[in-house]
């Protein structure tokens, strides 16, 4: 019996090659884009209704970008004393909490101030 | 024959004021919607008087703590602030749109909501607690009022009032004690230019006698000492059948516009030689929440050329000659009394005084714009005059404060039903009605 080995390749089907053409993208892309939020956006339909998960290209967002600030910021978002944190920046919260007299913690004043955190709430755009 | 004698003209010079408008609170350019919702300006409404009625409290009971609503301990007597919710049966509902029984009776809503089991409500941050006993009455006040309550929680749950504390009127400037010289406001509200019952005569008549172009020398003398005019709301109609949406054939665009130019006309005749201020109401070509902006200056080209026409918003505050004025065009008012009693109008203005709110169902019943950081209808200072307008009669009462404050409540008649304006003498902030008929009796 002969043996096909010069026919091996076409014994076995072969399989569609990957390259080229239309490809997905490649889903194991590390970085995240934070999806900013337009300045005055409120309608429906716009992304700021979409959950941030969603959007942040198919892979499920377990770890959220956590650094030392962010975790003072949420406990000033959930903070009942300073007033609802939706629909406002935490900057205008903070503002506000000032000229109202409440005294809100001043080590966030500079984080807000120099913008490298999320000026927005905990709960913008999930609710 | 003789001849006749001519007199030498005398010119009378009107009388002059000075003006300061304090519309800036009221103004919405610079605020930015962000999405938010009414809970900001109810935190912001509480914050402010929560902090004024604390300072209030150990006047009124100084041996009682205040607490929060959550906080509260069965049986125990204590001070506890919010803001009141009242629930109201006949209260239309949107969700009544979208219930299943549909009646053969089209959900018609009455004049008045006011029902017998109707309740109150008291929530601050913590919690709501509902209301009992007899010393707060229902019908007497409505949702969005800040207030201080004693009494105690009972074993139902409920809270037993035992004691109200409004905040009361606002401290007011003394107005200066030199002898002040007769000079007179005018205030009209209603024209309602352009609708089939109003008279363009009668109002002609109005702006004829404002500028001095009727009667004799005493009457002109009279009208000499008017040093300002107030127009508050719905100065113009604008045929309601226009407006359903469909596009608007070139002969009915300029129906649409004839209202609006016949009262630039006339407003440039006022304008020429008496400052003017003209405030939205309900009717006129103006955004629909309060705070109302002013009407555009382009709707205006014949008065707006003159810079003693002045738009306004409504409300509407200004001082002149340092006595404060503060006005609505009724919005405020008229939603009261869909959702409360009083014994009249002046009853309900004031209430909104002692409750330092010039609007307390906004937003609840009256659209607002969602502030973030302020609520512009809370009183801080106590205004002199406070006038509403579009009211179905001429009324004015003056009002004492508790610690000496002085305030003349008007309220200012439909001019197109009444033929009544309003002259208030700034010297003695007493008023009297200016009315206009064109009837030739027998």
């Amino acid at each position: 019996m002969e043996t096909a080995s010069s026919d091996m390749k076409n014994f076995y089907r072969q399989r569609k090659s990957n390259r080229g053409g239309i490809t997905k993208p490649s889903s194991k892309s590390t970085s995240k884009s934070k999806k900013k939020s337009p300045k005055n956006a409120a309608a429906i339909g716009s992304d700021i209704t979409q959950p941030r998960t969603l959007i942040s290209h198919g892979a499920p967002d377990l770890h959220d970008d956590y650094d030392k600030h962010e975790e003072v910021l949420r406990q000033f978002d959930m903070n009942m004393a300073y007033g609802p944190c939706l629909g406002m920046t935490r900057l205008a919260r903070w503002e506000r909490a000032q000229r109202l007299g409440l005294n809100p913690p001043e080590e966030i004043e500079c984080p807000l101030k120099g913008g490298k955190v999320n000026s927005d709430c905990l709960w913008d755009g999930r609710v | 024959m003789e001849a006749m004698e001519i007199d030498a003209e005398k010119n009378l010079q009107r009388k002059q004021s000075t003006y300061l408008s304090l519309d800036e609170t009221f103004e919405i350019q610079k605020e930015t919607y962000r999405g938010q919702q009414y809970s900001q300006i109810y935190f912001a409404r509480l914050h402010l008087m929560r902090t004024l009625l604390y300072s209030l409290v150990p006047h009124w009971k100084s041996h009682l703590k205040v607490c929060t609503v959550l906080g509260l301990e069965e049986e125990k007597e204590c001070i506890i602030v919010g803001t009141l919710y009242k629930h109201m049966k006949l209260k239309p509902c949107i969700l009544d749109e979208y219930s299943k029984e549909r009646s053969a009776v089209p959900l018609v809503k009455p004049h008045n909501f006011l029902h017998l089991d109707d309740h109150l409500v008291l929530e601050d941050e913590s919690g709501r607690v509902k209301l009992g006993g007899d010393m707060l009455s229902p019908s007497s006040y409505v949702t969005g009022v800040v207030v201080a309550l004693h009494g105690k929680e009972t074993g139902s749950g409920d809270f037993l009032v035992l004691d109200v504390l409004e905040a009361g009127l606002p401290p007011q400037i003394e107005l200066p004690l030199q002898s002040r010289e007769d000079k007179y406001v005018v205030f009209v509200s209603g024209l309602n230019v352009g609708s089939s019952t109003s008279n363009p005569l009668q109002f002609q008549l109005l702006v004829d006698h404002i500028t001095g172009h009727l009667g004799d020398e005493k009457e002109q003398g009279i009208a000499s000492q008017i040093v300002h005019v107030v127009i508050a709301g719905n100065s113009v109609e604008i045929p309601s059948g226009l407006l359903n949406g469909q596009n608007l054939a070139s002969k009915d665009q300029s129906r649409l516009s004839e209202p609006v130019k016949e009262l630039d006309i006339l407003l440039s005749q006022i304008a020429a030689g008496v400052p003017l201020d003209i405030m939205p109401g309900p009717n006129d070509p103006a955004n629909f929440s309060l705070p109302q902006q002013p009407l555009h200056r382009c709707l205006f080209p014949g008065s707006a050329a003159y810079n003693t026409f002045r738009s306004c918003t409504n409300p509407h505050c200004f001082e002149l000659d340092n006595i404060r004025f503060l006005g609505t065009s009724g919005q405020n008012i008229d939603d009261l009394e869909k959702y409360s009693e009083a014994k009249d109008k002046l009853e309900f203005m004031e209430r909104t005084l002692k409750w330092r709110h010039l609007a307390p169902t906004a937003p609840n019943t009256l659209g607002c714009y969602p502030f973030t950081d302020r609520d512009p209808f809370l009183i801080e200072s106590c205004p002199h005059v406070y006038f509403v307008g579009n009211q179905d009669k001429y009324g004015t009462r003056e009002l004492r404060g508790s610690e000496g404050q002085l305030v003349r409540l008007l309220s200012i008649p439909k001019f197109c039903e009444t033929g009544v304006a309003v002259m208030l003498n700034m010297k003695s902030l007493e008023c009297h009605t200016l009315s206009f008929g064109t009837q030739f009796g027998s």
